[in-house]
């Protein structure tokens, strides 16, 4: 059953995962990876990896995950021995301890570039892997030299650095001998972070004028109080405006940074002469973030799975392939062995690069 | 012999070929029929991927290539005819039975884990860091506060240095000495109250001395700081807030990182009560050392939860005091008051 596709058609990434059975895995993998004092984490990690790739299908193939759970394994291990070693030099000699950090920071963009070799090499769909040819002093400059520029420009220049390591990252991918390419310029990054800053200042601005206002009523109403209590009133009032624009700018501008930044990344990716889209809506994936936030805080956790698979539908069926012709036509590329390494470690030190 | 249909991926191109899978006739092979496709491999050389719900099953052979099967209960009766026996992984993680007790499994590892690991693990770090950081961050707390809370002292400074000449001069029995600096603070915002800073700075408000009726009441108010700073209680708190802010910012990292904070400051308060019962102890022991009743802290914990509730009470709703929450952290009061007349 060939599918083939007139000049352009737009096939759409389906999820078939489902909560009830993701949770069964999930708890599995938690309860194992308690019995076995971490050494299962790798094969759980596998598992949960296996089963978002095998409910993700594009023009009726699926996707495939083919880590080696011992790879992975390993490459925990050297990252436990790292930190290790890190706290160990840190608490004998504070300066020998700083030398470390600095030599983890150096390693930090090499790492990167290994995790992301590791993860597309073990991606595959129709039987071809995924690959990633981005170079090591690529990496240094994505993720060392561009993001110090970030800054030292007092964050002028983020946006920059941000469309740099997108564009390290999916330019630098490889399906099967295809390559991927990334045409979003700066200028749809540098959109995207003003308008973000123009409304954490229209925030701030609402939350400092509510403040007012209830600080002037509550003047008017305590007319006759004390010093003291109109004091702790004020103090009262700030914290809990502070604690009110934090909340708003990060359940409400979270998801909307996120779904333009995703729209914007993949509706600037191609893969050979077919063109990935991508329509993610901020207010439907604000709704996701706030529900899913709500069930894992009300279930002490255990809505997590659901979470993740209610979040991973949507941003998935949300995106797609404009097919130029032919999906059958791509062709198996060189094959390497690539280890486990660089991901974990870079994971460890809580450097996770989403593609 | 029953057959299912299925997509065929050489490995070498994206093209899926149609094809029908099926047991040879000795029931040790696999037969993969279709368009250009015509392969029999032994069965001990083709790997079956585990169900995963609706996803389709991947049939792989040792050369790259592989199959995927969206029929799962034809696939089933293959399986089951040719020996194939799912990894008692597979096994658990199909039956809720299974998953429940795995949920009991790790809802019980986790809750005593922050029952007992977490302040095992707080309290070990606590006492493991230098002293230079912790006069870092008590001379930052402090200068927080200066800032925000508390303005310089109305108390002459006769007055304050014969509270710390009372205290300094108590009989302190082997091991209950710890470094401390007692330092004065007008403050109305706060109200009366004493606390201890990870450096051993220890605030007093004018406020705790003008509610105190005896210095001795002060003393075994600064005795119960005391307490709290030998055991490194303040820290503690410091370290095992961060912890569950860094382990829920860790699990609801993809919700929002702000937030992940709110539950970490929810959760912390429950832990003050064994640190005041500590403290409470501590300060009882060196207090009758020195032949003063514990009594005398007794009197002044009522004194400041009567002078606290009548603030409170003198305002309509609790959301304008900000700094209430200090004594909800102490919710025994009657309990601690109780122990301490009977010690």
């Amino acid at each position: 059953m060939s599918q083939s596709f007139g000049t352009a058609q737009a096939v759409d990434f389906r999820f078939s995962g489902k909560g009830g059975e993701y949770f069964r895995i999930w708890i599995v993998n938690l309860a194992l990876t308690i019995l076995t004092l971490g050494i299962y984490s790798a094969w759980a990690k596998v598992r949960r990896l296996q089963y978002f790739y095998r409910n993700t299908s594009l023009a009726g193939s699926s996707f495939d995950y083919h880590g080696d759970p011992v790879a992975i394994l390993k490459g925990r291990i050297l990252a436990v021995v790292l930190l290790v070693l890190y706290n160990v030099a840190g608490s004998a000699n504070p300066a020998l301890g700083m030398a470390v950090f600095a030599m983890l920071m150096l390693a930090f963009p090499w790492l990167a570039q290994r995790s992301l070799r590791f993860k597309l090499h073990n991606s595959s769909y129709r039987g071809l892997r995924f690959g990633f040819d981005g170079m090591v002093g690529g990496a240094y400059k994505v993720f060392l030299l561009w993001p110090a520029i970030g800054y030292l420009t007092l964050g002028l220049l983020m946006p920059v650095a941000h469309q740099r390591v997108k564009s390290y990252q999916h330019g630098s991918s490889r399906y099967g001998a295809g390559r991927f390419g990334f045409l979003a310029r700066e200028g749809g990054f540098f959109g995207i972070y003003f308008k973000m800053l123009g409304m954490l200042i229209l925030l701030g601005i609402i939350a400092a004028v509510l403040a007012g206002g209830a600080m002037s009523t509550s003047a008017l109403l305590n007319l006759g109080a004390a010093a003291q209590e109109q004091q702790q009133a004020l103090a009262g009032l700030v914290v809990f405006a502070m604690l009110a624009f934090y909340l708003a700018a990060f359940l409400v501008l979270g998801p909307w940074f996120s779904a333009r930044i995703q729209n914007l990344v993949w509706n600037g990716t191609t893969l050979g002469e077919h063109a990935f889209h991508s329509r993610v809506r901020a207010r439907e994936l604000f709704v996701i973030y706030l529900t899913n936030f709500i069930g894992i805080v009300l279930t002490l956790g255990l809505f997590k799975p659901f979470a993740d698979v209610r979040l991973a539908r949507y941003r998935l069926e949300h995106m797609g392939l404009n097919a130029q012709g032919h999906l059958d036509e791509f062709m198996a590329g060189r094959q390497r062995g690539v280890s486990a390494t660089g991901e974990e470690a870079a994971e460890i030190f809580d450097f996770d690069i989403s593609f | 012999m029953a057959t299912l249909s299925a997509d065929y991926y050489d490995g070498k191109r994206a093209r899926p070929h149609s094809v029908r899978l099926s047991l040879s006739p000795a029931g040790d092979a696999l037969a993969v029929e279709g368009e250009g496709v015509d392969r029999i491999e032994p069965l001990a050389r083709v790997w079956v991927s585990e169900p995963m719900g609706d996803a389709p099953r991947l049939v792989k052979f040792s050369d790259g290539a592989h199959c995927e099967v969206r029929d799962h209960a034809a696939l089933a009766v293959l399986l089951e005819a040719g020996g194939h026996r799912d990894s008692w992984v597979v096994r658990l993680q199909s039956r809720w039975g299974w998953a429940l007790a795995a949920a009991v499994i790790a809802v019980a590892a986790v809750a005593s884990g922050y029952r007992w690991g977490l302040p095992a693990v707080s309290e070990w770090i606590a006492f493991k860091l230098p002293d230079k950081a912790l006069a870092q961050m008590g001379e930052s707390t402090l200068a927080f506060l200066d800032d925000r809370m508390l303005s310089p002292s109305t108390l002459p400074e006769a007055r304050q240095q014969s509270l710390r000449d009372a205290f300094d001069g108590l009989d302190v029995p082997n091991g209950l000495g710890a470094d401390h600096q007692i330092v004065f603070r007008n403050s109305r915002a706060i109200g009366a109250n004493a606390f201890a800073l990870p450096d051993g700075t220890i605030i007093v408000t004018d406020q705790m001395v003008s509610l105190a009726g005896h210095d001795e009441e002060i003393v075994a108010v600064l005795a119960h700081e005391l307490g709290h700073l030998g055991r490194r209680h303040s820290l503690r708190m410091l370290i095992q807030g961060s912890i569950v802010g860094f382990v829920a910012a860790w699990y609801l990292g993809d919700v929002s990182n702000v937030v992940a904070g709110l539950p970490a400051l929810l959760l912390q308060a429950r832990y003050s009560r064994d640190h005041e019962r500590e403290a409470d102890e501590y300060a009882a022991a060196l207090l009758k050392a020195n032949g003063i009743s514990p009594s005398r802290l007794a009197d002044m914990l009522e004194k400041m939860e009567q002078s606290h509730a009548a603030e409170k009470s003198g305002k309509e709703g609790g959301a304008s005091d900000p700094f209430g929450g200090y004594l909800d952290s102490h919710p025994a009061t009657r309990e601690r008051i109780q122990a301490l007349e009977e010690d």
